[in-house]
């Protein structure tokens, strides 16, 4: 009896008004809301992804190349004439993505996004550590941590620039596709893209975020929860990436 | 105008530096092992290795959400909130794969 009574005041406390039953902010809570309808957006590009690919047969096992090895010229119609590139076959990540900057003629699958990956996860890593400094109101450190957070983004976005570029450059487009099935290119171009754009979209609310961290702003109102919010975008951009890499290249 | 207004939130640990950093190493070290099955797995082209890829990426979810975005030391409800809806992307996925799978035996 006396349980009972206790869990219902308990619950009274928590729904009976007057304080968040989330504790945070409206501001948080509205991000998160945010947060969790692009979630759904982006499990709806990938889950697109993972159906089209699961509609066609595995890539054949590559038995002509191995990393680090020379790459010839025109690798791609060298691929295609062996069959390992077919309109009904999805290509092997691999062999689509083995190109490195200021590094020609060699094959080096993976290695450009693996370096992506790093540079991502380091930027959250500031991002997080220019939180912290924010709850310690230390205004000359979220400064700093927050400008390696930009570069960090920068970095990301021109590598993807670099990426596409490669890509186009080979003959994928929106609607052909040398590598093999035009749904690769075509999800490639969308997935990346979106995905890209959020970067671009967070590094432009990092300079704004930075730039009010200097003018003193979040000084002026006792707290830098704006770092936070806007951090929360930035990590969730990271968490993005890690299903978007294990999709396009590692299965 | 605004000055020193009450703002509700969650305890943040004393030691959230160090949290941060075990976090990186812990990322850090997925990625690593990522990168390294894909080559030892190359030829292997079955259901179970897309799976462990997969449970890697959830790991590595798990850790960002968790630390870096703070949920870890947040109220119960709001944890639930997020989480939950996030079983209708499950319930696509298990459609999809069924669907596919017809689509792929029809093509």
């Amino acid at each position: 009896m006396s349980n009972t009574t206790a869990l219902t005041t308990e619950k009274k406390s928590i729904w009976g008004g007057g304080k968040s039953p989330f504790s945070v902010s409206y501001g948080k809570l509205m991000m998160w809301i945010f947060l969790l309808s692009d979630a759904f957006t982006f499990s709806s590009l990938l889950v697109a992804y993972g159906f089209v690919r699961h509609t066609y047969p595995s890539p054949v096992k590559n038995e002509l190349i191995k990393p680090m090895q020379h790459l010839e010229e025109g690798f791609v119609e060298q691929m295609q004439h062996v069959g390992y590139f077919t309109d009904d076959k999805w290509p092997l990540p691999e062999l689509v993505f083995n190109h490195f900057p200021f590094i020609h003629g060699m094959h080096l699958p993976l290695f450009f996004v693996s370096l992506m990956t790093f540079i991502l996860i380091f930027s959250s890593v500031t991002m997080v550590l220019a939180v912290e400094a924010g709850h310690r109101m230390a205004k000359k450190e979220v400064a700093t941590y927050m400008i390696w957070t930009i570069l960090g983004g920068l970095a990301f976005l021109g590598c993807q620039a670099w990426e596409w570029t490669t890509f186009i450059t080979e003959g994928a487009r929106l609607d052909s596709n040398p590598f093999g099935p035009m749904a690769f290119a075509a999800l490639f171009f969308i997935v990346t893209g979106f995905h890209g754009f959020h970067v671009f979209s967070g590094v432009v609310l990092n300079v704004i975020i930075y730039l009010n961290v200097l003018k003193g702003t979040y000084e002026k109102r006792g707290h830098y929860e704006m770092v936070e919010k806007v951090g929360l975008y930035w990590h969730f951009v990271d968490l993005v990436w890690v299903f978007v890499f294990t999709f396009f290249y590692l299965i | 105008m605004e000055n020193h207004e009450h703002l509700e939130h969650t305890e943040t640990p004393k030691d959230m530096k160090s949290k941060i950093w075990k976090t990186f190493w812990i990322l850090t070290a997925l990625t690593i092992i990522d990168i390294g099955l894909y080559f030892v797995l190359l030829e292997n082209h079955s259901l179970a290795k897309n799976a462990l890829f997969i449970l890697l990426g959830i790991v590595k979810a798990y850790y960002i959400v968790s630390i870096f975005m703070h949920m870890k030391f947040e109220a119960k409800w709001l944890v639930n909130f997020i989480i939950y809806p996030m079983l209708f992307v499950v319930f696509l996925i298990a459609l999809m794969l069924i669907e596919s799978t017809f689509t792929a035996s029809i093509r």
